[in-house]
């Protein structure tokens, strides 16, 4: 693969010259801060009589103010917010291209295409990463200063390994949305799509075929189902297929942007 | 001598819309090559085909050599291009687009970003983000991305777009040094006939997807039509009189009478002898050169008054 390092470097100084990783990290801190807010009306129950009707939902949806609730609602944020935060990044970093007009530097150099796909890949990847770590980080920050019930560090870490697996599900699944933004010449189509399988995850688990659909997956794993190693193997699937469309589409499409 | 460019019956359909049509082109290593057109005439589909990026439906292009094909090793380490509007990453500075484009380009030295930048006359303007630059200096990015790394063959999409006229000498110049002292080989689009002839060695007028002409600059001079202009008093009494003398004059809407007859260009001291014997002295007598731009629009099948 040619010159990937060098690829890395220059989509790393793009995303970090530009306000994404601003607006993405306060966007994602959004959703410890949110969790712990719940977390706060949980625990306090005349606090939860004083705002009413907000603290009746935040009961029906989440139970008991613990760490165990206040991580498996993280976990959830992540398996479906997550789709559309981690798309938001992947339409970007592809979209901005063709929004910029500057896809067309890209497509004659000894740079092979196929390497500024992956360092795009990679960037998409490494930053999504920092930023569910930082949901980690924040999450227990926010769980000791509101003074969540002590409990073991086991159900912590299990906690934390569930979300991290879930955010494993989920990223994956962004591959095919840089692919519309790669065939869509822009952020438009891929936050279509996006939405698109948001709705169709949610009425494909309803009628009970989530595990069969790749968007579906990360959602029934964060609520705790029984997948098989075919929901698994899916996910993986979903992922090389957005990665080759991508690349394939970069490689041989006409470019005419 | 391989052509640094060569296509062989290029061809690029869009559905049913032919945006080039069987062109075949030669650009000797070393020489500036025009390829002039009206908007929408191919140009930049023609460019595109040259640097891989749009597929031809058939016929085949070569660029330093080398077939440009899916699979084929690509000589883009030699090229340097500027295709349509020249964009940057509007968050990086100067500076940065130019060390972007330096790193996607292995083994060019880092010392080259200052060394452009200097050549290009950017250097007030290098730690600017370049989303604030004016149209003008945009475009001397996009001129210097493609000559960061001192490529045997530049491709440039209309490269004067934007630029102040002295910017436009300052390029020109540039591009005739880059040719003439480095060998460096120059094709680049235009629509403007009369700035790629103070320029080009050669030029090629496409029209509708097809070359129509290819021509050296000496070859254009010959080529534009002369035309006798004649003011009189009286223009209506001397058209007569040099359509009676077998003359074909015209009576523009000015009031001017123009003449194209060969002998009427070549003698204009007859026509004017024989307007005074009549009484019709003539207040001016000039022969004119065809400008390029009717030139041009008279290749392209449009006259001036098509484009009203």
């Amino acid at each position: 693969m040619s010159n990937l390092g060098q690829a890395i470097w220059v989509e790393f100084l793009k995303a970090r010259r530009s306000k994404m990783p601003l607006f993405t990290t306060l966007g994602f801190a959004m959703l410890p801060l949110t969790g712990g807010f719940f977390m706060i009306i949980l625990k306090d129950p005349d606090l939860a009589q004083r705002v009413g009707l907000i603290s009746a939902k935040a009961q029906i949806a989440m139970g008991v103010a613990d760490w165990q609730t206040y991580l498996g609602f993280l976990t959830q944020a992540i398996a479906i917010g997550g789709i559309v935060l981690f798309g938001f990044i992947g339409s970007w970093v592809f979209g901005r291209e063709y929004s910029d007009h500057t896809v067309k530097d890209l497509l004659a150099l000894p740079t092979s295409r196929s390497s500024i796909v992956l360092a795009k890949f990679v960037v998409i990847a490494l930053w999504t990463t920092a930023l569910t770590l930082m949901i980690c980080l924040i999450a227990l920050g926010v769980g000791a200063a509101i003074a969540l019930p002590p409990t073991p560090p086991q159900i912590i870490l299990r906690g934390m390994a569930t979300l991290l697996i879930a955010f494993c599900l989920t990223i994956p699944l962004i591959t095919p949305i840089t692919f519309f933004a790669s065939a869509g010449h822009g952020y438009l189509p891929p936050i279509g799509i996006m939405f698109l399988v948001i709705f169709l995850a949610q009425v494909i688990a309803i009628i009970g075929w989530g595990e069969y659909f790749p968007w579906s997956i990360p959602a029934l794993y964060s609520r705790g189902a029984a997948l098989g190693a075919i929901s698994y193997v899916i996910v993986l699937l979903t992922s090389i297929i957005g990665i080759a469309g991508t690349i394939l589409w970069w490689e041989l499409a006409d470019q005419t942007h | 001598m391989n052509p640094a460019i060569e296509t062989d019956n290029l061809v690029k359909q869009y559905g049913d819309i032919t945006a080039v049509d069987n062109l075949s082109l030669r650009v000797t290593p070393g020489e500036i090559y025009a390829f002039l057109g009206l908007n929408g005439a191919g140009k930049t589909t023609t460019i595109r085909m040259l640097l891989g990026m749009v597929k031809p439906t058939f016929g085949e292009a070569r660029v330093l050599g080398k077939r440009i094909r899916v699979g084929e090793k690509k000589p883009w380490e030699s090229v340097g291009y500027l295709v349509e509007t020249a964009d940057a990453y509007p968050e990086l500075s100067v500076r940065e687009n130019l060390e972007a484009m330096r790193r996607l380009r292995p083994g060019t030295e880092p010392k080259t970003v200052e060394r452009v930048i200097e050549r290009l006359r950017l250097t007030e303007y290098a730690d600017r983000r370049a989303g604030t630059l004016s149209h003008g200096n945009a475009q001397r990015l996009g001129l210097a991305k493609a000559l960061l790394h001192n490529p045997q063959l530049l491709i440039l999409d209309e490269p004067a777009n934007g630029l102040d006229p002295a910017g436009i000498v300052e390029i020109r110049n540039l591009l005739n040094e880059l040719a003439h002292e480095q060998g460096v080989t120059v094709f680049m689009s235009s629509h403007i006939l009369g700035e790629v002839s103070r320029l080009a060695n050669r030029i090629g007028i496409i029209h509708q997807g097809r070359l129509l002409q290819e021509l050296n600059v000496d070859e254009l001079e010959q080529n534009r039509r002369q035309r006798l202009v004649i003011r009189t008093r009286d223009p209506q009494a001397a058209r007569s009189l040099l359509i009676s003398a077998g003359f074909a004059a015209e009576m523009k809407a000015d009031g001017a009478i123009e003449v194209r007859d060969i002998s009427a260009i070549e003698n204009p001291d007859d026509i004017a002898t024989r307007l005074v014997n009549a009484g019709h002295a003539p207040t001016m007598l000039n022969v004119e050169q065809e400008d390029l731009e009717h030139y041009f629009l008279r290749l392209v099948g449009m006259e001036e008054r098509d484009v009203k």
